[in-house]
């Protein structure tokens, strides 16, 4: 069919939003979109909006091609393809005048909106020719088809996304196909008139590819070497558990062909926490990976390896609470509890990966933290850096050796260490030595009461505050040995943005929406707790400085207004929002500039 | 100068033994500190290869008084078998000895406790088994006898948790009851565990002397000694110690072969127990129980199971001591998964 010349083109700046029900395999459908214009070289990021069922309700999913490279949802779609009848007409009452509307014409509900152009399809009625059986999933192989023909996605780039999406399943791909083709060839004889949108092939990062950062972090976590996975199931952070568990065979054999790294699944999160210390305790690395429900249940632990001084790694894939919360949905919330998590005064070392790349160098990286300070280390991530799709030019390998802290292993380690004892600070740096059990070097019972530089037992006042002050000194001491914030500064200092985690997938586009009112904007995305004090320096260089995170109550705005010299904190003003969706750009930049009004 | 007594490894005593108790003078805890001294130096282990573990209570308490040459870690309450958990995977050719009491165990640790038996965990778990927690000074645990009454208070109206009977219905590959004033009967039953691979529950009645040591409390001295069902005679036979060296009893017994090498001779007394059948020993606990008896001995025994190590099909290397070599993954397979990705 012949374009339109007049029809202004848009070409990689729109955004689709796909309404379907969830358990149709309707997740294959928008991957293999997604993949097949990323195959073609068009920025696009994917957000999965998922409910906490397994089949029946509404699920959407967002596609976002920008050739700025924006990773947020839009603030609205340009398409809007309908197979859901539960959301019909509320997905319908959204769009705005002008969206283009695909949609199944056998879910036999009308398109009242005149002002959209709209395009039907019997789906279902046409996948039931292929297979009867399999219509079901199969009816949202035509929208694939249909978007293809709309947009201008190339043979060549669907039929790779296929490939990818059904790994050697001959059959599946066979049947895929033909229903793909079907609607493409079906849009192409039977709709009128095109539409504005189309994509362009850019020329592709051949290195590039999308993946999923709990599957980074599961790599990292091999490559770091893990020794033990305890987990229990919990949405979003099960895929990471999991990803371990299908790339272990491949990569971590021993020599006699038995495994290197055991993995249990815990009767809870208890439990799983309790492996973890256990393994750290007896000199392995050992890793659980969770969500905020599990990070309650874990805190009695988290407190005893605070004390104990015992080095294990946690992840959270942080999910949107209080409570059971919305399990399947995204936010930030989790922040305040994960660095003073257990009774009494508690610190912990927080990691936070904002991009798949810093998720597979964490992965590996926090078990060196871990031993290094022999505490308890999290790992912070979120629902959307976890469970959707991001681009990356490929993992870069570990470029330091494994550091496994401060253990003596042998006699003579241990007598040239002047004044051994367990918990003695020898060297000033708030970090005691460490034998390991089954060494047979001054063993001691570990515990989670009070105890002396020698591990004994002791209710003494000056032994007490002596402990935990060298406790919060050694965590301390960490800050500047921790990732360091990303700092991209403009010249004229007048507005700071500090955020951190996935809100770096929306920072470039804000940032952008800022500027043009004529501001000029810093950011500082901050990759870990406590904080490192090029933060601090990042504020002294501002006039005015917005901490931006997913949540209702400005968490780390709290932690830093607790942590700064009390003259830093007039600068600072918290921009907190959390809804469950991720971040849009539009959201959170009319939220800094009224914050900006108030405060001028 | 006297001559110090040695051990096939050639070591004395001393070797084994802790710190000072704390706990009330005359509490049968000691007693089984004492027993578990005795035992690890009988069977010459060397004090570096074992772990203590413990929860929270007085039980728990106690790793602090015997073996202090080995490593311990006193945990949080009711969360000792999954930190032994962790730590047997990281290191498997430690021997886990574990103490934890009827309230760690029984209420607060219950889900550990049954998920470390479903695993077959290789460890010796011995549980101090009091009926009351003493540390907060005598309110009733889960495993007290409904009708048994301690020092001060009213009478136990609730079913008490039996842990042997929890125990064999999970599958457990070692479970034996015994008291902590039968020091020879504990001994042999220590010592065996010890040599079993696998999870080696053993439920010891220990008398609280503050709070239930009474007539009326059914796990006070004189009421055990009075109502102990004695399965059989137990004489634990180390691998060392060749059996044709030992003296054959005179009447009837069954020997039973541990892991190592190790025999424990059960000579029948009465009616003769056959530690394989579930049923059996099921039926001696509730019949004895009924009684309000005590019934102690090896109750169930099944060397068949696969341990949780074996099940996951660990590396012959203890994890701990693996290089980073044989952790890390090469440069190259990083590249094959870049590659694997990009679809090359």
């Amino acid at each position: 069919m012949e374009k339109q010349e007049t029809m202004e083109r848009i070409c990689n700046d729109f955004t689709i939003n796909i309404a379907t029900a969830n358990g149709t395999g309707s997740q294959s459908a928008n991957l293999i979109v997604l993949n097949s214009m990323f195959q073609m070289g068009v920025p696009v990021s994917g957000k999965n909006l998922f409910p906490s069922n397994i089949s029946g309700l509404p699920t959407w999913f967002i596609i976002r091609a920008s050739d700025r490279g924006y990773q947020a949802p839009g603030d609205k779609a340009h398409i809007q393809v309908l197979m859901n009848k539960d959301t019909w007409q509320k997905d319908l009452d959204s769009l705005e005048p002008g969206t283009v509307v695909i949609y199944n014409e056998d879910v036999k509900l009308p398109v009242d909106r005149d002002d959209c152009p709209s395009f039907g399809m019997p789906m279902t009625k046409m996948a039931r020719g292929i297979n009867p059986k399999l219509a079901r999933l199969m009816c949202n192989m035509y929208y694939v088809g249909a978007l293809a023909h709309l947009l201008g996605i190339d043979d060549a780039a669907v039929s790779d996304a296929l490939g990818r999406q059904f790994k050697g399943k001959e059959k599946a791909i066979e049947l895929n196909t033909r229903a793909i083709g079907e609607g493409r060839a079906y849009a192409e004889e039977n709709w009128e008139g095109g539409i504005p949108y189309c994509v362009e092939a850019r020329d592709k990062d051949p290195d590039a590819f999308l993946v999923e950062g709990n599957e980074a972090v599961a790599l990292g976590s091999i490559f770091g070497g893990v020794n033990m996975l305890s987990w229990y199931p919990i949405t979003p952070s099960s895929s990471l558990a999991e990803s371990i568990i299908e790339w272990l065979p491949k990569l971590r054999e021993g020599d006699d062909g038995g495994a290197t790294c055991a993995v249990i699944q815990a009767e809870d999160e208890l439990a799983a926490a309790g492996m973890v210390i256990g393994a750290g305790w007896a000199g392995g690395r050992g890793m659980t990976c969770t969500s905020g429900p599990g990070i309650s249940l874990m805190s009695e632990f988290i407190g005893l390896a605070y004390f104990a001084e015992v080095p294990g790694v946690i992840w959270d894939i942080n999910r949107v609470g209080p409570s059971t919360g919305l399990p399947t949905r995204t936010q930030q919330g989790d922040l305040s509890m994960l660095y003073e998590a257990s009774h009494g005064d508690t610190q912990h070392i927080v990691i936070i990966p904002g991009t798949v790349d810093e998720c597979f160098e964490y992965g590996w990286r926090i078990f060196d933290y871990a031993e290094r300070f022999q505490t308890l280390v999290f790992g912070f991530s979120d629902l959307d850096l976890g469970m959707n799709n991001w681009s990356t030019a490929g993992f870069q390998y570990p470029d330091s050796p494994m550091d496994r802290g401060k253990v003596l292993r042998t006699q003579d380690e241990l007598d040239a260490v002047a004044d051994y004892g367990r918990y003695r600070d020898v060297d000033g740096d708030g970090i005691p030595y460490r034998t390991l059990p089954g060494s047979g070097l001054d063993p001691v019972l570990y515990r989670g009461t009070g105890h002396d530089e020698d591990g004994v037992y002791s209710e003494d006042p000056d032994v007490y505050y002596a402990t935990v002050s060298r406790l919060r000194r050694k965590i301390d001491g960490a800050r500047d040995l921790l990732p360091a914030p990303v700092i991209r500064e403009e010249e004229e200092q007048q507005i700071g943005v500090i955020y951190y985690g996935s809100m770096e997938n929306s920072i470039t586009e804000i940032d952008d929406m800022l500027e043009s009112t004529g501001l000029s904007v810093s950011t500082c995305r901050v990759r870990a707790l406590p904080y490192h004090s090029e933060v601090e320096s990042f504020i002294e260089r501002h006039d005015k400085v917005i901490v931006l995170e997913i949540n209702r109550d400005g968490q780390l705005y709290g932690i830093l207004r607790k942590e700064l010299p009390v003259e830093l904190l007039p600068r600072l003003h918290s921009v907190a929002y959390t809804d469950g969706i991720p971040p849009r750009a539009r959201v959170y930049a009319d939220k800094i500039l009224e914050t900006l009004e108030v405060t001028v | 100068m006297s001559v110090m007594k040695l051990n096939v490894i050639d070591l004395e005593k001393s070797e084994y033994t802790g710190g000072k108790s704390s706990l009330c003078p005359g509490c049968g805890h000691d007693q089984i500190s004492n027993v578990i001294i005795q035992a690890a130096w009988e069977n010459g282990i060397p004090p570096e290869g074992i772990a203590k573990m413990s929860g929270i209570g007085c039980s728990s308490k106690t790793p602090a008084y015997f073996l202090g040459k080995s490593h311990g870690f006193n945990t949080v309450h009711g969360r000792m078998p999954s930190v032994t958990t962790g730590a047997s995977m990281a290191n498997k050719s430690l021997s886990f000895i574990a103490v934890s009491g009827d309230g760690d165990t029984a209420s607060i640790g219950i889900g550990q406790f049954v998920h470390a038996i479903r695993r077959n965990l290789d460890m010796v778990y011995i549980i101090e088994n009091n009926g009351v927690y003493g540390l907060t000074k005598g309110q009733y645990s889960a495993t007290v006898e409904k009708g048994s009454r301690k020092k001060k208070g009213t009478m136990n109206e609730q079913p008490p948790i039996d842990l042997c009977a929890m125990a064999i219905n999970l599958g457990c590959s070692f479970v034996a009851r015994s008291f902590s004033g039968s020091k020879k009967q504990l001994t042999a039953l220590i010592r065996a565990a010890m040599g079993h691979r696998g999870m080696a529950v053993i439920d010891v009645i220990s008398p609280c002397v503050t709070f239930a040591n009474n007539d009326e409390s059914y796990k006070s001295y004189n009421y055990v000694k009075e109502n102990d069902e004695v399965l059989h005679m137990l004489d634990y036979i180390p691998h060392f110690t060749p059996l044709e060296e030992v003296d054959i009893p005179e009447g009837e017994y069954d020997d039973i072969q541990m892991f190592d090498g190790s025999t424990l001779r059960l000579e029948t007394v009465g009616d003769d127990h056959d530690p394989s059948d579930a049923v059996s020993a099921l039926s001696a606990i509730h019949r004895a129980e009924k009684e309000g008896k005590h019934v102690t001995g090896l109750l169930y025994y099944d060397d068949s199971m696969q341990t949780a190590d074996e099940e996951i099909g660990l590396t012959e290397t203890p994890l701990s001591a693996l290089s980073e070599a044989e952790l890390r993954p090469s440069e190259a397979d990083l590249a094959g998964i870049n590659a694997a990705f990009r679809g090359d």
